[in-house]
């Protein structure tokens, strides 16, 4: 019996033409839209202006290092402050430099003289590495000319400089030591679309039965309704979890997306989480009126959790109680996992608390669609 | 006229009847926007928390643990000493940057060596990584522009000849737009945006998809009305809420998370009103060709992301292919969200937005010929093959 069932319900997804292509697909098409979004993967280029009003040697060595600096690459050289901010404004460049009249002749004689550092602040992903940028130009800049005020007052040179090196750093990006956006976003943003595909086929679970005229006769016919859901949630929990092999093959093996972690740990988390959110779809199904109702009441559930989830905005920097709200959420435990599992291998002892949490899901959503469904 | 207007009331009807398209409509919009305004309320990132293992324990290494400590941005945590336990702390997450003071720290100082502080972030969460790295520059800037200034002090010389010293070239930096760095202002309009755009898309998409399951389609087939006006009358509902949400959503964002929304109000509304017309009439047009009311849900729900993350509003075009912009280029939200962002945070006149104007003006256009001139041929009847999943027939 409950063989046949199982065979039954492949068939139904099978014959489910529409399910069917988003499963096989929806997250094949992720992978080939997202990678490609991010083949770059490093922002590396700020195009920048710089007007040199001074046109001196000095303004020319600070052009130079403009140049040189980590991220900017000087693409136009406008002859005016106004044109350098025009050039902002219509997007074409995202950095503008001011070097001053009498820069060079200020610096010979010792005098104070400003540098304008202009930066579009309107996409952050640009604006932070911009601004890190600029304040290294900035710090080399004037502890350069700091050195040869010294200098000129009598000061040596070695004296001179240790007034402006007096701590260094050393960076270390820990992780991603590339600060490498495509093995930050995109294999969450695919999983992202997995588990949206995953819901639309959850929640059919329960009222693709209930909702059809022959359901009467299903329950007159003495089967059990346990017997039943069980089957149909084993098959789709199979597929979910074959789907997620070639997901997991392609990033780790052909994109070379970053996994320090445990290829089982990852597999066995994937396989809860595939669990849990299929229980969420299940109690969506148990309590809606048609399979349209019920895949919006999935959905909108599935659609935010990405961005609930504090995968990319974290969830340190969200108000306390939207932390504890977003935390019943299984996407959000599966996001934070991801992250912890692919990049830092916090370890089986670690990763405990994000299986029982994601377990506990999955028996409060079966249980209450159990008790819904018993009614129908 | 009149009959558009009863076409509108009898769809007024039908989602008044539906309760789940009411709350879709109505209340779904607002409570994302609420939830995402809560996520981002705060805006920006600070309280990153901070390790500092000092090796050094001296005057010196105490100055800079005072330093990183009286920073806005860091929160330190406290009770890890050694660099393994920083190592453990970073990999579970109880911190996302550290700072090693190493031995001999002070006597490097002394020597007048330059001494070398290494810093570690977490760089898995790029958010965390970007920020962290600029915060922790900014704090070695200050503390070093201190020292210097003392050092200079103890060579005997004034303050202000330090001040003339240091300031020789003075530079200063400006961030245009968003100089606070503001999550809420730089992600979270875009986010609205893209909640209205896939609430009417879901809505409305249903409006012929189900009078084709209810039988009532044919009904305005066969009917004299042309079928511009079918449209119109079908529409002019979603249209109207669409544009009610649209306004209440940037309500909510400016007044209540704080998102800068400045710029020309008729820009805004003309953009609003533009954008509402493409996703309302193109809405229409796929409800008219979709086979049933699953599968069009199933497969506009799974439109948000991918037209999200493509559209140039995060990582921008300029690092994305040809390809993919191509096909992004297609989609209203990839110009709706630039024009948005170019009219509130960048306060342009529309001297700026002359080709957005063109392509959302042109997208309208297309739009509302497909949904205003569609056929009412009738199809032959369709083979009633076998009901899977309780919506769809094969």
């Amino acid at each position: 019996m409950i063989k046949a069932l199982l065979v039954r319900e492949l068939t139904y997804l099978w014959r489910d033409r529409g399910l069917r292509n988003i499963l096989l697909f929806g997250p094949l098409l992720g992978i080939l839209i997202f990678y490609v979004t991010y083949s770059a993967q490093i922002l590396t280029v700020i195009p920048t202006a710089v007007v040199d009003l001074d046109r001196s040697s000095a303004s020319r060595d600070l052009v130079t290092k403009i140049s040189q600096a980590e991220y900017l690459q000087i693409v136009a050289q406008p002859a005016s402050a106004p044109e350098a901010e025009e050039l902002i404004r219509r997007g074409d460049v995202l950095v503008t430099v001011v070097i001053p009249e009498d820069f060079g002749r200020h610096l010979t004689l010792g005098r104070q003289t400003s540098v304008y550092i202009g930066i579009d602040g309107s996409n952050m992903i640009y604006s932070t590495n911009a601004t890190t940028a600029a304040l290294t130009v900035a710090k080399t800049v004037s502890a350069e000319a700091g050195v040869k005020a010294l200098m000129a007052r009598g000061l040596p040179r070695e004296q001179a400089k240790s007034a402006y090196q007096r701590v260094t750093l050393q960076e270390e990006p820990w992780f991603n030591p590339t600060l490498n956006y495509a093995y930050f976003l995109v294999l969450a943003l695919i999983l992202n679309i997995w588990q949206q595909c995953c819901t639309l086929a959850a929640a059919t679970n329960i009222i693709s039965e209930t909702g059809r005229p022959s359901w009467t006769q299903f329950k007159l016919a003495g089967l059990s309704k346990w017997t039943l859901f069980v089957s149909k949630s084993v098959v789709h929990i199979g597929v979910f979890m074959l789907l997620i092999l070639p997901i997991y093959g392609i990033c780790f093996g052909l994109l070379k997306l970053p996994l320090h972690g445990s290829w089982l740990l990852l597999l066995l988390f994937t396989l809860v989480f595939a669990i849990a959110l299929h229980s969420v779809g299940t109690l969506a199904s148990s309590f809606a009126r048609n399979p349209v109702d019920s895949t919006r009441f999935g959905m909108i559930i599935a659609l935010p959790s990405f961005i609930l989830s504090g995968y990319g905005w974290p969830l340190e920097a969200m108000p306390s109680f939207v932390q504890s709200v977003v935390k019943l959420l299984p996407q959000t435990w599966f996001f934070q996992g991801l992250n912890y599992f692919t990049f830092k291998d916090p370890g089986w002892l670690f990763a405990r608390h994000y299986f029982v949490a994601l377990g506990l899901i999955a028996v409060v959503c079966y249980s209450g669609a159990a008790v819904i469904t018993s009614r129908k | 006229m009149r009959r558009i207007i009863n076409i509108a009331y009898y769809e007024t009807l039908i989602i008044f009847k539906d309760r789940i398209l009411v709350l879709m409509l109505f209340l779904v919009p607002l409570l994302y926007a609420a939830v995402f305004g809560l996520v981002y309320v705060k805006g920006i990132l600070n309280d990153v928390p901070l390790a500092i293992v000092d090796l050094d324990h001296s005057k010196s290494s105490r100055q800079v643990v005072t330093a990183f400590e009286n920073s806005p941005r860091f929160q330190r945590v406290s009770g890890i000493e050694t660099y393994a336990q920083l190592e453990q702390a970073m990999r579970q997450g109880k911190v996302r940057a550290g700072v090693v003071i190493p031995e001999r720290f002070e006597l490097q100082q002394q020597q007048q060596q330059p001494s070398q502080l290494l810093t570690v972030y977490d760089a898995s969460n790029l958010l965390w990584g970007y920020n962290t790295r600029k915060y922790l520059r900014e704090v070695i800037t200050d503390f070093n522009s201190g020292q210097t200034a003392k050092y200079l002090a103890g060579l005997g010389m004034s303050e202000q000849q330090i001040r003339g010293v240091m300031n020789t070239v003075n530079c200063n930096y400006e961030v245009w737009y968003n100089p606070t760095f503001s999550y809420a202002t730089y992600f979270y309009t875009g986010l609205l945006l893209m909640v209205i755009h896939q609430i009417c898309l879901l809505s409305i998409s249903l409006s012929v998809t189900r009078d084709k399951e209810r039988h009532t389609w044919v009904q305005f087939l066969s009917s004299p009305l042309p079928s511009w006006q079918i449209f119109a009358g079908k529409a002019l509902p979603y249209f109207i809420v669409n544009f009610f949400n649209y306004t209440l959503l940037l309500w909510v964002a400016a007044h209540f998370v704080h998102a800068k929304i400045e710029g020309s109000l008729g820009l805004v509304i003309l953009f609003g009103l533009l954008f509402d017309v493409i996703i309302t009439s193109f809405g229409f047009f796929i409800s008219y060709v979709a086979p049933n009311s699953l599968q069009v849900t199933r497969y506009l729900m799974l439109v948000s992301v991918p037209a999200f993350i493509t559209s140039g509003f995060t990582w921008p075009q300029t690092h994305i292919p040809l390809a993919i912009n191509a096909l992004a280029n297609l989609m209203p939200y990839t110009w709706m969200s630039e024009a948005f962002r170019m009219i509130t945070l960048k306060n342009l006149p529309l001297s700026y937005l002359l080709t957005h104007l063109a392509v959302l003006g042109g997208m309208s256009v297309v739009g509302l010929a497909l949904s205003s001139t569609f056929s009412k041929q009738r199809k032959p009847p369709q083979h009633s093959g076998v009901l899977v999943n309780s919506g769809t027939k094969y």
